[in-house]
């Protein structure tokens, strides 16, 4: 009896068979015994004991797999059933795989950014500890900090550091420098985070003291950096590998999938365990600062470890003797982890986006029930006909669910394939707007979801035309001739309130992606402030471990430029130290006036990088060739800094010849007009541009700029792709390492700074177009079906005189209320619910006019053309044919 | 419980059980096939009887159901509030709390 189901209830059956056999032959065996003929007793004893197939049935019906039976002959039925009208089954299943498919992408990326981002054991656990004033800023810290809470805290353990190395980094094997992330960490960080290296022991557990600790000299790999700088050597333990120009052993490699601190891309990485040095004795504004996080002890909350650290801070900032930073270090945020990693535009921008992805999936949803509906009522002689032969309501409710549950799978299926597709086709664009990497690999959370929506597809659209089918009086729909059945006026009714909702939910998206393609355009139309059409740029790894005893802008970008410039096809070339919107590197300059403090955007260009990005002057000069190492050191700002610098707000020219501050040797020469700094919504911050011909090793800036980033921006009008080669073995030519850079065409970058709101608008497109489409086929179809429902109908009325445009006006009337109908409703939903999107918006107000409008207009034309169609074949009917039909 | 009582007297067949029934309530109760069964492989289901295939006097296989432990102790349950119900309705008819008849 432990056979699978399927061949245990084959054996059952059989059993059942025979023992009712069993009692028959005993029971004509006594009749026979009390002396009555074989054939009358046979006879008597099939009476006796009535139907046997009925009683086989019911019996049956009491075995635990019973069920399971039953919706197998079902899904069979239902496939039968798809198989007689492919047309329909291909409209209902595409209809859901398309609101499926979409719901479940969104719910993917979903997952992978806001539920689960951080790959780290008992990520929930994960916090990270900031220093801030009580503002929305923060502030890393000091190691005493870090010292003082490690000692003194009782709601959080493992407390972690870690810093990003300074400049770039190079892994560097036989003369050729990889550039590689490196990180230095503290040496019970991998502890803190609960993932162990594969290979190796990592990190040696060590108090942090000042004295070099046994860690020192060590490195960790990460997998990506295992693999394709030392081909997965399995022997590396213990080989000494050169970062920059140190040495570092290796003793361990992070298992793949691993990456410190999170980001959007697997990057080959190096971690280097912390040593203390002189920068870490004190809370000056020269101490090393760190990234903390920590785990919460058991049963520790947030609430209780915020409150707890910020107790312990009250003293900690006592030590602080800038009285700035003690205000700036005074409270103490502890926060999840992962909740840190993505900020609260993103988290808006998503859950907007998964409940479009909804609300079409509503619609598709809506747009299925809307077919099976007509499906039904095609189908109401056979189901009355089933109900005659004895079959029970629940029991017809259950075939039709089953039938909704086989065409919702079959859309499952390929909703999955459109979701995982459409996450690799945007990959580009996900990774641009989010934080964290969205892959497509489906986990058990996802899959439970597909099952939910599947499940609920299938109940949803299923119900409704089923419970009505049951509840429809047998005997009418008997009765009645197979063609004008059950075309009842309430089904009518019914089916035109489903179209209008679905319109309504439609136009809701449209205008939200109406909104959004407004600000896309805003956003294209801000000016720049520069020319971002036939420049390409060369985003830098320098190498600058090899000019540690040279001068880089001799050395390097002097012969970089002379190379570049002299390239076929190139106009101009320079080199700035991040392009606008480059969001590569920034370095801020703080600087202390009378009254206020400056934050100033502090960027190293050469003199021709105005000729490539045309930045125009609002006063003075920009840099020239006169600029040198050996003339006076100059500056040029931008109008945001003159705004804030001059006596004058309204004359920028008045800081010309100023000094930059009252013991700073550098000259303001001139203004620039503002150009896009971070972001294209972003008005511009103070910026202030240094020539890199004066920076020499000597100056101040050196360190700060020189090393660590620098694009190398071209204008040409060769197109990019003939270009992008040339440029590299330029970049080759010059230093090796060079060719690794990334080049992009400046178009891209500003394309690129549009993020989140160019996805999500272009996610809305797709949802916005596939709605309309949804809200168009059902219209259509309804109608289609009306038509042809009143065919007989339409043809007396021809046979009595009316006119063609009066039947075309008949059935476009009908079209106009449900349109009408939808748009009102959808208006009002769009107007709440545009309330959630406000935050994408720019230079849109979100009740804006043009978007509403130009949506409902775009659904109504639509709308009234689809209905076009069966409005004039209602009015071509021929009365001869119509009349004749029945 | 009626199923139940009859296969204390021993393991039956579902002829059996008709027979019994009918013998046992004088020709009064009638149990049908298409009760019968469906109830026999629902107290099976739940556990409380157990069947299998045996010989009978006349050489006949027959699935043949027997009450188990389980099904005993229901049994006992079932005939106490059956007989509470009894008095209850009983004492109701009669107006005078006495004996039901079983």
């Amino acid at each position: 009896m432990k056979l699978p189901w399927p061949f245990a209830s084959a054996r059952r059956r059989d059993e059942l068979r025979q023992e009712f056999e069993a009692h028959l032959q005993m029971a004509v065996a006594d009749r026979v015994a009390q002396g009555e003929p074989e054939e009358t007793a046979r006879k008597a004893a099939m009476r006796e004991f009535g139907n046997i197939p009925l009683v086989q049935d019911v019996t049956s019906g009491m075995w635990r797999w019973a069920w399971m039976e039953q919706f197998e002959r079902d899904v069979h039925y239902a496939l039968r059933q798809i198989r007689r009208s492919p047309d329909y089954g291909a409209a209902v299943v595409g209809t859901l795989a398309l609101g499926i498919g979409a719901a479940a992408a969104m719910f993917t990326v979903v997952d992978r950014v806001l539920l689960q981002p951080t790959p780290y054991r008992d990520a929930g656990q994960l916090v990270s500890v900031q220093e801030t004033n009580g503002s929305d800023y923060t502030w890393p810290s000091p190691w005493l900090d870090i010292q003082s809470w490690q000692a003194q805290s009782r709601t959080l353990s493992e407390i972690a550091f870690s810093a990003k190395s300074p400049g770039r980094n190079f892994l560097v094997q036989q003369a050729n420098g990889s550039e590689v992330d490196a990180e230095r960490v503290s040496s019970n960080l991998f502890t803190a985070l609960g993932v162990q290296p594969s290979i190796g022991s990592g990190f040696l557990p060590e108090r942090p003291t000042f004295a070099a600790d046994k860690n020192a000299g060590t490195l960790v790999l990460s997998n990506a950096a295992w693999k394709e700088l030392f081909g997965a050597d399995r022997t590396i333990i213990g080989k000494v590998v050169k970062v920059n120009n140190d040495s570092y052993t290796v003793t361990g490699v992070m298992p793949p999938g691993f990456r410190y601190p999170e980001g959007s891309h697997e990057t080959p990485q190096v971690w280097i365990p912390i040593q203390l040095g002189s920068d870490d004795a004190n809370r000056s504004m020269k101490a090393m600062q760190y990234t903390v996080l920590a785990r919460l002890s058991h049963g520790a909350t947030l609430q209780s470890a915020s409150k707890e650290m910020s107790l312990l801070q009250q003293h900690i900032a006592m030590e602080y003797t800038n009285a700035r930073l003690r205000k700036d270090h005074s409270v103490v945020r502890v926060q999840n982890y992962a909740g840190v990693l993505v900020n609260r535009d993103t988290r808006t921008a998503l859950l907007a986006l998964q409940a479009a992805s909804g609300v079409l999936w509503l619609i598709a949803v809506i747009n299925a029930t809307n077919l099976l509906l007509a499906r039904s009522v095609t189908r109401q002689r056979e189901i009355a006909m089933r109900g005659a032969l004895g079959a029970s309501r629940w029991r017809v409710m259950q075939q039709m669910i089953a039938e909704g549950l086989t065409l919702s799978c079959a859309a499952a299926v390929m909703g999955a394939g459109v979701a995982f597709g459409s996450i690799r086709l945007l990959a580009h664009e996900l990774s641009e707007a989010l934080p964290l990497p969205a892959s497509a690999t489906p986990n058990g959370l996802i899959l439970l979801v597909l099952v939910l929506m599947t499940v609920s597809s299938a109940l949803m659209s299923t119900a409704w035309p089923a419970f009505l089918a049951v509840r429809a009086p047998i005997d009418s729909a008997l009765k009645q001739g197979g063609i004008r059945a059950g075309s009842s006026r309430g089904h009518h009714r019914l089916r035109s309130a489903l179209v209008a909702a679905e319109i309504a939910l439609s136009l809701t998206l449209l205008v939200v992606c109406g909104l959004l393609l407004r600000t896309i355009y805003t956003l294209r139309h801000v000016p720049l402030g520069f020319r971002s059409d036939h420049i390409l740029v060369a985003n830098l790894s320098i190498p600058s471990y090899r000019f540690t005893e040279k001068d880089m802008g001799e050395t390097l970008y002097g012969p970089l430029l002379e190379r570049a410039r002299h390239l076929h096809g190139v106009e101009s070339a320079g080199l700035i130290s991040e392009v606008p919107l480059g969001k590569t590197f920034v370095l801020h300059l703080e600087m202390q006036l009378s009254s206020t403090t400056i934050v100033a955007f502090m960027k190293a260009v050469s003199p021709e990088i105005q000729r490539v990005f045309g930045f125009r002057m609002a006063a003075g000069r920009f840099f020239g060739p006169e600029d040198n190492a050996n003339s006076e050191p100059v500056v040029v700002v931008n109008e945001a800094f003159a705004r804030l610098y001059s006596p004058d707000p309204h004359n920028p020219a008045m800081v010309l010849g100023a000094k930059l501050s009252k013991d700073s040797p550098l000259r303001i020469i001139g203004v620039l007009d503002d150009e896009r700094q971070k972001a294209v919504a972003e008005p511009a911050v103070p910026e202030v541009e240094i020539a890199i011909p004066q920076i020499t090793p000597k100056s101040g800036f050196y360190r700060a700029i020189e090393g660590i980033a620098m694009d190398l921006a071209v204008r040409t009008d060769q197109p990019a792709a003939e270009m992008i080669p040339e440029l590299r073995d330029t970049l080759r030519q010059t230093s090796p390492e060079l060719q690794n850079a990334t080049i992009t065409t400046m178009d891209q970058i500003v394309e690129d700074s549009y993020g989140s709101q160019r996805l999500a608008a272009h996610l809305l497109e797709i949802f916005g177009g596939s709605a309309l489409l949804l809200c168009i086929a059902g219209l259509y179809g309804l109608l289609t079906y009306i038509v042809s429902q009143r065919n007989r109908e339409l043809g007396v009325r021809v046979a009595l005189g009316a006119t063609r445009s009066a039947l075309l006006w008949l059935v476009m009337r009908q079209a106009g209320t449900m349109l009408l109908t939808g748009t009102v409703i959808g208006a009002g939903m769009a107007l709440i619910s545009v309330r959630f999107v406000r935050g994408f918006l720019f230079g849109v107000n979100p009740y804006d006019g043009w978007s509403l409008s130009g949506a409902a207009v775009l659904l109504l034309v639509t709308g009234l053309t689809a209905a076009y169609l069966p409005a004039r074949h209602a009015a071509h009917v021929s009365p001869v044919d119509a009349l004749r039909a029945e | 419980m009626l199923i139940l009582r009859t296969l204390q007297w021993g393991p039956q067949h579902g002829y059996g059980i008709v027979l019994a029934l009918r013998t046992h309530s004088g020709d009064v109760l009638q149990v049908e096939t298409g009760t019968l069964y469906p109830a026999l492989h629902r107290l099976e289901r739940k556990g409380w009887v157990r069947s299998e295939w045996k010989q009978t006097e006349s050489k006949q296989r027959a699935r043949y159901y027997k009450i188990t432990a389980s099904g005993k102790k229901q049994l006992v349950n079932n005939l106490s509030r059956w007989e509470q119900i009894v008095t209850a309705i009983g004492s109701i008819m009669h107006g005078n709390p006495g004996e039901g008849e079983a």
